[in-house]
Parts: structure tokens; C-alpha cells; sequence
């Protein structure tokens, strides 16, 4: 036999990964995501979008930045799958741009080094859907003063639940802030932060509440009001916890991560934007290119409350999924060392003597509220006595006042020498030097709608009967599978258990 | 004659010297526990099984120091009068023990560090008397103070009635009358030199608010006219409970400072392990445990002052301490001896040696006067350790300022 030795690289079907890449995206604002990440990549100083929608019901997505622009090699790699000239930067995977892939029309109109170029893809969803590699026309000149980046998306494929006509200024700034280079931290990160403004356009069809959203790429912080000196002011305190860098052992070699964050009570969060509900934002995140990306829950310890804590850990090392909402590595050393140190960073806040006075504070708020809640609980409870002008007997320990009542006034009844109110039978009476067992309820029916264990009872007191129907079908049914009778017209009165006599005491009749 | 000098003090840790008759004890300090009296014959060091192994090295006696000098981990060690009944005791030997002080014998005659000894109140008070094979003696301050006195005691602590967990609050106060009773009985003996440390119970500023005003009302004047220390007791049921410790030194440390006994050393009495480097940082003096033998007869190897493995597993290159890097011990301790204590008996001492340098490491640090070096060495300890690592971050921002 002859042997024959080749060797072959693995093939790849072309189509079937940008539709792959690109249905990871469903979202229109993860378009905007990505169109921010290219123009700060790109060191723009100003990017515009403009959202509106076409004569024929398409919606038009234009993203024009003054930033480096594209050369021929940088607008190849835009079309191509995994082929980022980018490296160090927020899109080096180049999967990002594959999400304009999910419309109907890409024109990238682009100028760099006196160059300008016009790129156009046509129908690129059809295309791929039908099995088609999508191709793009390539115009250019020269003589171009300027460097920019135009990109114009018609006909963009939201997944399902979501659609454009969802935009809003709201939801896209707060989107901005939480998801994207938009909210970055680098400033308070010590990083150095390149500033870029942002200029969001709706068409009125979405949001004709403004005209314009404009903001700078930056993430601010509730301002710093550390002084616990007033009850009142507690959740409107807000303490800044500054820049730290931190290092942890992964494997024998150094990783560095910074961390910075503040703690602070919910009015002073509310100043914070928010996406999804308000309270699930907070707690600790981290964060690649100073963009948090997913929160790690457990690293804040039970004893504490998450949403009064917002720390974000940036580190350059974490891998992210292709649409950048979670980490990629997470079964790696290099994700258990960093949430075993944000642990004993978090233990460091916790520890803080300001935080500890302010948990203080807060507990001494809540029994403030408490006390006020008690205080109209009480006033209602004594216009209630007020108008009834009887005495009400709702629980255990009012009973166990008019026991004592009684017993003191020479009712003929003991003393009561224990209670423990978690016990189906609450009481020990002491009478005579003899012990009784003894069930206390406000109403006798009560005993056995809750399903007491009363059978060691050695009596039942009851302030009332209560509901003598309700007692008279337990009398049918069987109580917990005996049978039981209630004789509570004898002269003593009674109620019969398999048949072993407990008496029962109506104290109502003994103040009548 | 001052016993105590404080030489330097980072945050509210302190570190100095405690003079006792002719030895000087650096603080902070560990006084390991030893039992002196086993009831074995006197040529063999009173028995004891590994305790006599140990004190084998307590004495550099061939062949257990084999000519190494172990001094430097005995310069203050700590027994008990109630150590006496550990072992069956006959009268007669009883009273052979109490002949010659421990220093004054032949056979410790190469001891020369500090002797605290402690009442054993809690043990002898509970049985009611100090009894033996053949004999028994009710127990009472004077008959321990006589004992203490016998052994040649450089420190000595009043009897005392610790609290317990279960104890309710009328307990306690019946505790401390009888605990302040005993203390102002023994300022009425002949001390012969020795340090006198009062025995302090509470967990609480309350709790020790009242157990000062107690003592006040007992004594015919100022504590510190009386007494040369604190022995701070009944915290050994509270040696898992980082935070309750913490809360009950630094209550002490305040209730010390508003009645200007802050000049007094402090002693922590039966504690050591993870809570002794926090306690030291609040600015405990000294302490005492028998936890590296106790752990050593268990088969236990510390591996740091937190950490201990099986001793057959140890790997003892990795330590280089004097015991490890003895080929003889090494040798034995991986069982290549006919006893039993002559295994285990260089496993104590390893253990000891491995916390008396953690102690020492602190101590330096604090006579250093670095503030950041005391933090990162704390920190370094602690930081792997989640259970007790956010206790160690609350005495760091008490005691040596915030993080932030």
C-alpha cells in the first residue's frame, strides 16, 4: 500500500458566519453602540446619528463622525468577517460592523490621507439569507482636505421585540450611558480620556420631544454629599470611593484592573440614568475599555444591600462576546482572581467608618419609618376602639392582660408563669400549686382555623367563641382526622377530642 | 519601679518592654502555655508526654534542642495553678512541687524567662477545691496565691470568676462582686516582687464599666496603686467570634483610657491564632495559648499562623525554622522515634516558633513606627481570608486610618 501524507486547513462557509456574527445583534440601539465604539477608535472629537424614517416605511440610520476615516485597507476590513486593522482598541474582533450587514442598504462614505472613499453594499440581509456573499462597490478620488466617516444604514432587521419605533431620547441616552463608550468611566479611571461629543437626531415619527440629544462620552457620577449629620438627608448621601489600581496573580504573571465607584442611598442613584429597572443597575460591574459590560453579584456580601453600591472594575485583560454584553472568560483564573479581589476590595468599603456610620444612619431611619408607621397604625387602632366602644381582644398578649386582669379582680383562674408565643400552646398556668397547659386564642375558632395542636392542652381560653358556624362545620369535617365535638352551652364548658374533655373559657363572660 | 514601657505606638498598637524581676519581656509577646508539673518523677522533667518534650527545649536539654538555643521563644511562658490536677497527683508530690520554685530547680535551671502564672479560677473554683489522688484542698485566693508564690510566679493574677455565654446577668454580677472580692484579698499578700495582674471580665463597655466600678468599690484606693496589669479573661468561649472580640478588647482599651489605666500592659489570657495579630493592633500586650501543643497532639503542622496541615503530610523544607531545619527533628517528626512525644513534641515547638515570629515580625514593625508597613503586613495576612478578612479591614481603619 502507498502512503500519501497532505495536510488541509479546515474550510469555512463565508455566509454562514456573517449570518451567524450578525444575528447576535438584535437590537437597533447596539447599532448605535457599535457606531460609537468605530468613532472613538477613530479619535472623533463629534459624532452625529440620525435616526428617521424613509417615504416607504424604512428607517434610515446615518452615523457621521470627524474622525481618522477609513483608508482602502480599513474599509476592507470593515466589510470583512474577523479582519479588525484595529488592535489595543473597543472593536479589534471585526465583528461589530457585521451587524450593518442586517439591512438593506450600507453606504460608507469615508476620507483619509487625501483620499475619499464610497463604498456601497446592496441588499447584504437578502443576499445572505439567500446563501449569497454580499458584495460592496468601491468608488474613489483624491483631493480631500478632511478626514471623516459616513455610514448610512436603510432598512435595519430589529430581532424580535425590538424595532426602531421603540426609540426614544430617553431610552438612547440611557442606553448610551449604561451600554456603550457613550458612558465611559476612563475619566474617573484614570485613564486618559479622549472627549467626544454626541449628537443623537430623531425623526418626530420616534420622539418629537426634542429636537436633539447632546452629550459628551463620559459617565457622572452623583454628586459626593458625605455628611450624615441629618436623618433626612441619608438617601440623598453619596459617597465617591476614588481611583484605585489593583493588581492580582493569574497564573504566575501580574494583571492589573482599576476600580473606582461610590456607595450612596436611592435619591442620590436617581440622579444616575437608567436602563432596564433602576435598582437591577447597581452593584459591581466589570468593565473592558472602561465600559461596563456585566455585573458579578456575589462579590457584595449578603450583609449588604447591592443597590446601594456602584463600583466598576475596568480591566483590559477580559474577553467579551461578540455583541460586548457579557464576559467571554468567565471560566478562567484570570475571572476568579478578579472577583476574589474585588471581594476583598468590596470587604474594604464595607469596612469603611463611613460607610459603617452610614449603615448605622439608615438603621436609624428605618426604625424612625417604623415608629412613624406605628404612630398612625396606633391613632387608627384608637379610633376604632373609639367607635366601637367595646373591648377588642385580637391576639395573645391582650389576652393574657385580661387573664390578669381577671385573676387579679378574684377571678377564679392562677397566674400565668410562662409563655412562649411560637408554641401552639402559649401558656403555663400556675394555680394552687397545680400546672396547667393552656391554649390561648382571641376566638375560639381561630385555635382551629390555624390548625393548633391542642390535643395536650389542659384548657382553652378564648376571649369569644367567635364564629359558632365555623365551629360547627369543624365539627363535621373532624379536626386533623378526630372527631370533635364543641358543647359550649354546658354550665362548663367544653370541647371533646377523641373524646378527652378540654375546657374551654369564654373570658368575655367573666367581665360581662 | 515602672514594669511597663511603652517605646512606640503605631495607631493605637504599642509595642515595649515588661520588666519582671530580672527578665525584660518585649511586647507584644506570646507567652506559650506550659505545664511544669505532669506528675512524672523530677530526672524526667516532671513527665508529661509531649509537654515534657517540649519542655526539654524550654531547657535547650539534649537530646530534643540537640545544642540549639530556644530561649528566644520562652522568654515569657504562662502556667496555671490549676495545671497542678491535670495529672492523677498525690500529696506528697504535691508538696514536693511546691518546695522549690520552677526556675530554682536543677532541671530548669537553663529557664530564665518570664513565669506568668495564672489562678486556674475557672477550673478550680468550679470543682470547689484542689484536689488529687489523696488529698484535697479548698480552694480560696490565699491557697492559690501561696501556690503562685511556690512556683516563683514573676506574674501573678488574682482568682477570679470568668463569665460564660450561658451566664445571665445576675450570674455576672455575682461573678464579678466575688471576682473584685478576690482581687482586693490579694492585695493584702506579700507579692515578693512579682507583677500583680488584675483578672478583667466583660464583654462589653457596660459590662466592664461595672466591673471597674466593682473593683473600685473594693479596693482601698486606685487600681494602678495595686495592681501592675490587666489580665483581660473569659474570652476563650469568644475565640471564633472575631467581631465580639474586637468589640470587647476595644471596649476594655476605652474604659482603660477614661479611667487613666491606659499605662497598664494588657494581657489576653488563652488566645491566640487568627484574632492575635487584630488584638495586638488594638494594642493588646500579651498573650497566651497552648493551642500549638494541643494542636500538635491532634497531629497538626502549622503551616502560617492560620493554617495547618497533617504532620505526615507536612513538607517541612518549606519552613526554616530551627526544628525544620534540624535533620535529627525533621527525622522524628516524620516518625522515626520510639515515643509518641518525641514525634509530636518538635511539632509543638514548630508550631510556637511559627507564631512567636509572626508576633515578632508585628512587634518590629510597631517599633518601627511605619504605619504603612503595619497595614500591609496586616493586610497581607488577612487578605486571603474571608471569614476574618473584614474584621482585619475594620481594625485597620480604627486603628491605623481609613482606606479612603
Amino acid at each position: 500500500m502507498s502512503e500519501q501524507l497532505e495536510y488541509r486547513k479546515p474550510s469555512v462557509n463565508e455566509v454562514n458566519e456573517f449570518l451567524e456574527i450578525a444575528s447576535d445583534f438584535q437590537d437597533p440601539l447596539e447599532l448605535i453602540r457599535e457606531a460609537l465604539s468605530n468613532s472613538y477608535d477613530a479619535k472623533a472629537s463629534r459624532v452625529t446619528i440620525e435616526i428617521d424614517q424613509r417615504f416607504d416605511g424604512r428607517t434610515r440610520i446615518r452615523i457621521q463622525d470627524d474622525g481618522n476615516g477609513m483608508d482602502e485597507e480599513g474599509l476592507t476590513s470593515f466589510f470583512d468577517l474577523g479582519n479588525s486593522t484595529k488592535e489595543d482598541s473597543i472593536g479589534y474582533k471585526g465583528h461589530g460592523t457585521k451587524i450593518y450587514y442586517k439591512s438593506d442598504l450600507v453606504e460608507v462614505d469615508t476620507a483619509k490621507d487625501g483620499v475619499g472613499y464610497r463604498a456601497v453594499m446592496e441588499d447584504p440581509w437578502e443576499k445572505l439569507n439567500s446563501h449569497e456573499l454580499p458584495e460592496y462597490s468601491l468608488y474613489s478620488g483624491t483631493g480631500v482636505d478632511e478626514t471623516y466617516t459616513n455610514i448610512e444604514i436603510v432598512g435595519f432587521r430589529s430581532g424580535e421585540g425590538f424595532s426602531a419605533g421603540k426609540l426614544t431620547y430617553n431610552r438612547i441616552n440611557h442606553y448610551i450611558n449604561w451600554k456603550t463608550i457613550g458612558g465611559s468611566l476612563a475619566h474617573r479611571l484614570a485613564a486618559d480620556p479622549h472627549e467626544m461629543e454626541i449628537r443623537v437626531e430623531l425623526d418626530d415619527v420616534f420622539d418629537d420631544t426634542r429636537n436633539e440629544l447632546v452629550q459628551q462620552s463620559r459617565f457622572e457620577f452623583p454628586q459626593e454629599r458625605t455628611d450624615l449629620q441629618r436623618l433626612d438627608d441619608i438617601e440623598s448621601a453619596c459617597k465617591h470611593y476614588p481611583y484605585r489600581q489593583r493588581t492580582v496573580e493569574v497564573n504566575g504573571r501580574e494583571v492589573t484592573y482599576d476600580i473606582v465607584g461610590f456607595v450612596a442611598g436611592k435619591e442620590a442613584r436617581e440622579e444616575l440614568p437608567t436602563y432596564g429597572r433602576h435598582s437591577t443597575q447597581f452593584g459591581i460591574w466589570l468593565a473592558k475599555d472602561h465600559i461596563k459590560v456585566e455585573r458579578v453579584p456575589s462579590v457584595v456580601g449578603s450583609d449588604h444591600e447591592t443597590p446601594r453600591f456602584f463600583f466598576v472594575a475596568n480591566c483590559q485583560e477580559l474577553e467579551l462576546s461578540a455583541n460586548r454584553e457579557t464576559v467571554r472568560n468567565k471560566s478562567s483564573a484570570l475571572f476568579d482572581a478578579l472577583v476574589s479581589d474585588l471581594k476583598r476590595f468590596l470587604d474594604r468599603v464595607v469596612e469603611d467608618p463611613w460607610y459603617r456610620e452610614y449603615l448605622a444612619q439608615r438603621k436609624t431611619v428605618e426604625i424612625e419609618e417604623s415608629a412613624d408607621e406605628a404612630a398612625g397604625s396606633i391613632q387608627d387602632r384608637i379610633e376604632r376602639a373609639r367607635y366601637a366602644n367595646t373591648v377588642s381582644v385580637s391576639n395573645s398578649h391582650e389576652l393574657i392582660a385580661r387573664c390578669t386582669e381577671y385573676a387579679s379582680s378574684g377571678g377564679s383562674f392562677g397566674q400565668i408563669v410562662d409563655f412562649d408565643s411560637t408554641e401552639d400552646i402559649e401558656a403555663i398556668v400556675e394555680k394552687g400549686g397545680e400546672y396547667r397547659a393552656v391554649a390561648l386564642t382571641p376566638s375560639l375558632h381561630d385555635l382551629f382555623v390555624a390548625e393548633r395542636a391542642v390535643r395536650e392542652a389542659d384548657q382553652i381560653i378564648c376571649w369569644e367563641y367567635g364564629d359558632l358556624d365555623i365551629l360547627r362545620q369543624i365539627e363535621v369535617d373532624g379536626y386533623l382526622g378526630r372527631d370533635i365535638q364543641f358543647v359550649l352551652s354546658a354550665e362548663e364548658p367544653y370541647c371533646e377530642l377523641d373524646g378527652e374533655r378540654i375546657p374551654v373559657l369564654e373570658l368575655q363572660q367573666c367581665f360581662s | 519601679m515602672t514594669s511597663f514601657e511603652t517605646s512606640a505606638r503605631v495607631g493605637d498598637a504599642r509595642s515595649g518592654k515588661l520588666h519582671c524581676r530580672d527578665t525584660v519581656v518585649e511586647t507584644p509577646h506570646l507567652f506559650p502555655v506550659i505545664n511544669f508539673y505532669c506528675g512524672g518523677l523530677a530526672r524526667t522533667h516532671f513527665g508529661g508526654g509531649v509537654f515534657r518534650t517540649v519542655k526539654e527545649f524550654l531547657s535547650n536539654e539534649v537530646p530534643a534542642a540537640n545544642g540549639t538555643d530556644y530561649s528566644e521563644y520562652f522568654r515569657g511562658v504562662m502556667t496555671s495553678v490549676a495545671s497542678l490536677t491535670d495529672f492523677g497527683l498525690s500529696r506528697e508530690r504535691y508538696l514536693s512541687y511546691l518546695e522549690t520554685p520552677v526556675k530554682s530547680r536543677p532541671e530548669f535551671a537553663e529557664f530564665d524567662g518570664a513565669l506568668f502564672v495564672d489562678s486556674g479560677g475557672y477550673k478550680l473554683l468550679n470543682e470547689g477545691s484542689l484536689s488529687g489522688t489523696n488529698f484535697s484542698i479548698e480552694t480560696s485566693q490565699k491557697l492559690i496565691h501561696g501556690i503562685q508564690r511556690a512556683f516563683g510566679a514573676d506574674i501573678a493574677v488574682n482568682l477570679d470568676l470568668p463569665f460564660e455565654e450561658s451566664d445571665v446577668y445576675r450570674d455576672r454580677v455575682s461573678k464579678t462582686e466575688a471576682t473584685a472580692s478576690f482581687a482586693a484579698e490579694f492585695v493584702n499578700m506579700d507579692a515578693e516582687g512579682s507583677r500583680r495582674y488584675l483578672t478583667v471580665h466583660g464583654y462589653s463597655k457596660a459590662m466592664l464599666d461595672r466591673f471597674f466600678d466593682t473593683v473600685a468599690r473594693t479596693l482601698p484606693g486606685p487600681i494602678d496603686q495595686f495592681y501592675d496589669g490587666i489580665a483581660f479573661g473569659g474570652l476563650v468561649p469568644k475565640k471564633d467570634d472575631l467581631n465580639g472580640l474586637i468589640n470587647a478588647v476595644s471596649s476594655l482599651k476605652t474604659v482603660l483610657a477614661e479611667r487613666n489605666l491606659s499605662h497598664l500592659p494588657i494581657h489576653v489570657l488563652g488566645i491566640s491564632g487568627r484574632a492575635m495579630p487584630l488584638l495586638i493592633a488594638l494594642g493588646v500586650d500579651t498573650f497566651d495559648s497552648s493551642t500549638y501543643l494541643h494542636s500538635a497532639i491532634n497531629g497538626k503542622y502549622s503551616t502560617s499562623l492560620f493554617t495547618s496541615t497533617n504532620v505526615a503530610e507536612a513538607d517541612f523544607d518549606i519552613c526554616d525554622c530551627p526544628v525544620c531545619t534540624s535533620p535529627a527533628l525533621r527525622q522524628q517528626m516524620r516518625g522515626d522515634a520510639e515515643y509518641q512525644k518525641d514525634i509530636l513534641g518538635p511539632v509543638a515547638v514548630h508550631n510556637l516558633i511559627l507564631q512567636q515570629q509572626f508576633v515578632k515580625r508585628l512587634r518590629r514593625s510597631i517599633a518601627e513606627g511605619n504605619r504603612e508597613q503595619l497595614r500591609t503586613f496586616l493586610e497581607n495576612a488577612y487578605q486571603d481570608r474571608p471569614q476574618s478578612r473584614k474584621f482585619a479591614y475594620r481594625v485597620i481603619n480604627q486603628t491605623l486610618g481609613s482606606y479612603f
